[in-house]
């Protein structure tokens, strides 16, 4: 079921990533316009299943750009099972406009038939682990596709965890044969917040695995559980943080060629913004693989 | 030791109702980690509070904004979303607002507000290509009051006590008149829509009758009898070359043959 994603060249380079933007409603009818300078769109689905006019103007996208599917409301980690309805629906629009990737999160969303629109935390064990591997076989089945899944932006953890969120991204790995979509921002968001060494999550991650890459802006606030210390928020609501981009240089080196999405989902600025940011992306994988190839030479 | 559900139970409510019922044993995250429970509390009352107040913005023009908001906020705590896509949360928004201390005084609200949510809902429809009347005529008489009709998506029908259409104008021309007279006595409405367009308009009782009745699915034949017997003088024939002419019929289905009639 788990393939590697397929793309054209890559506008920055033949061996760079392939970037491009979180398509957002606000900015559709522009980039239908305008066709922005951007390798890839990336789209979540609950925002379309809901709106035709918005849905026919991604069937017009999806003619030029290659398209990824970046479910939030699919809810891997809920106990209570998955939403096989939604699930339908989200099929119904990944089978009109094929896209290149489908992903979701390590996460849950949904509780007794409630939706809480948030990407709520997992403890990570074997009991978690079990209930994942059989969501994301089922989820992988009714959607005909590979799921890939993000890691988390996290604030709290649970003590009855037996394994770091590290470890159980590989043994969710091994187990499942699934790829992973590794959100920089959040690796560096969680590292600071939950106390590790973001670097060192991302040399344990299984590296053949990256399917995909996420960079956002988070929120810095007062850490009301430890005050004196800030906590990072994954608000989608500002630029990149230079922490944030040697992060992603790091993980250009370590993953390669793996396509990037800017995300911005609060405060969205102008489209110009946003394809700077993808651009930057871009410049910045390329020049690691300059570096990496004159070191080979 | 709490199993898997109790920890998404016990999160669940405390995003729902606040608090940390009960997990602060469990949790890890900072020097009192039940308190960073506050991220994804903040963000369930604020992302679903913001869509419904942005989904009703001529409601919070009749009202305000405060009260729809402070509403909204009621709102997600008594009724939270079932569904992932929140563009379809908020339906029951409208009848939650009449039933809001001090909403008495304005007794169209729930009316005015649930016609606002379908204005938005249309103007996100994308209109199909309409049958002709000749398309429509091929199938002969007998077969065709028999049939059944698809109109266009997102057409929605309703009933209300006041004219809440003519309020619903003078929002749209942002008027402010010191005076309103909201005439009262029942009115049909037909919401149709297209993208960034739309269109109220009122209908007959029984020509209301007649096209919700179709819009359910009910056979021509039986829509004109219903529409009849709400309004006997009901010009059957009148009403569907007016049904046609408006462009509404997508798609005829025969109920004694085994075709259907499509553009």
């Amino acid at each position: 079921m788990a393939t590697t994603p397929s793309f054209g060249p890559s506008p920055s380079g033949p061996s760079s990533p392939v970037t491009g933007i979180g398509l957002r409603l606000p900015q559709l009818a522009e980039v239908v316009a305008t066709s922005p300078p951007v390798g890839w769109l990336e789209v979540h689905p609950e925002n379309f299943l809901a709106n035709p006019h918005a849905t026919e103007l991604l069937l017009e996208l999806a003619a030029r750009y290659p398209i990824s599917v970046h479910t939030v409301g699919v809810s891997i980690g809920s106990v209570d099972g998955i939403d096989r309805a939604h699930l339908r629906r989200v099929r119904g629009l990944i089978d009109a406009i094929d896209p290149v990737l489908v992903s979701g999160h390590l996460a849950w969303s949904t509780h007794a038939g409630v939706y809480l629109n948030d990407l709520l935390p997992l403890p990570y064990d074997n009991t978690t682990l079990a209930l994942l591997a059989r969501h994301l076989d089922e989820v992988q089945n009714e959607l005909g596709r590979a799921y890939v899944v993000e890691n988390p932006s996290s604030y709290v953890a649970f003590r009855t965890s037996t394994m770091s969120e590290l470890e159980f991204l590989n043994e969710l790995v091994d187990r499942t044969g699934c790829h992973l979509l590794c959100d920089v921002s959040n690796v560096y968001l969680s590292g600071h917040n939950m106390g590790y060494d973001p670097y060192e999550f991302l040399d344990g991650l299984p590296a053949d695995a990256v399917a995909e890459m996420h960079l956002g802006g988070f929120t810095a606030e007062e850490d009301d559980a430890t005050p004196g210390r800030t906590l990072l928020v994954d608000t989608h609501a500002a630029r990149i943080t230079p922490p944030v981009w040697q992060l992603y240089a790091y993980a250009v080196a370590l993953f390669r060629t793996v396509p990037t999405i800017i995300e911005w989902d609060d405060d969205i600025p102008e489209l110009a913004t946003l394809v700077a940011e993808a651009t930057k992306a871009g410049g910045v994988g390329t020049r690691v693989q300059e570096a990496i190839s004159a070191v080979a030479v | 030791m709490l199993s898997l559900s109790d920890v998404q139970r016990g999160i669940r409510g405390a995003l729902i109702s606040g608090g940390s019922s009960g997990l602060e044993a469990v949790l890890v995250g900072g020097g009192d980690p039940a308190k960073r429970l506050a991220v994804h509390q903040r963000h369930y009352r604020v992302t679903l509070t913001g869509s419904l107040v942005s989904r009703f913005p001529a409601t919070a023009w009749l009202v305000g904004s405060e009260f729809v908001a402070a509403a909204a906020e009621a709102f997600v705590c008594a009724h939270p979303p079932s569904r992932p896509c929140i563009a379809e949360y908020g339906e029951t928004f409208p009848a939650f607002l009449a039933g809001r201390p001090s909403a008495h005084s304005v007794p169209y609200l729930a009316q005015f507000a649930a016609l606002e949510w379908h204005v938005a809902h249309v103007s996100l429809a994308v209109e199909h290509r309409p049958l002709t009347a000749e398309q429509i005529q091929a199938m002969g008489a007998d077969a065709l009051a028999e049939a059944s009709l698809s109109l266009q998506p997102g057409v929605h029908y309703l009933q209300a006590d006041w004219a809440i259409d003519e309020l619903f104008s003078a929002y749209l021309a942002d008027e402010a008149p010191e005076q309103f007279v909201l005439a009262s006595g029942p009115i049909g409405l037909e919401v149709r829509g297209a993208p960034g367009d739309f269109a109220i308009n009122r209908l007959d009782p029984g020509e209301l009758t007649f096209r919700s009745a179709l819009a359910l699915g009910v056979p021509i034949g039986a829509a004109i009898h219903k529409a009849m017997a709400v309004e006997p003088a009901f010009d059957a024939m009148r009403a569907v070359v007016s049904l046609i002419a408006s462009g509404l019929v997508t798609q005829v289905h025969a109920t004694t043959q085994a075709a259907e009639v499509c553009p």
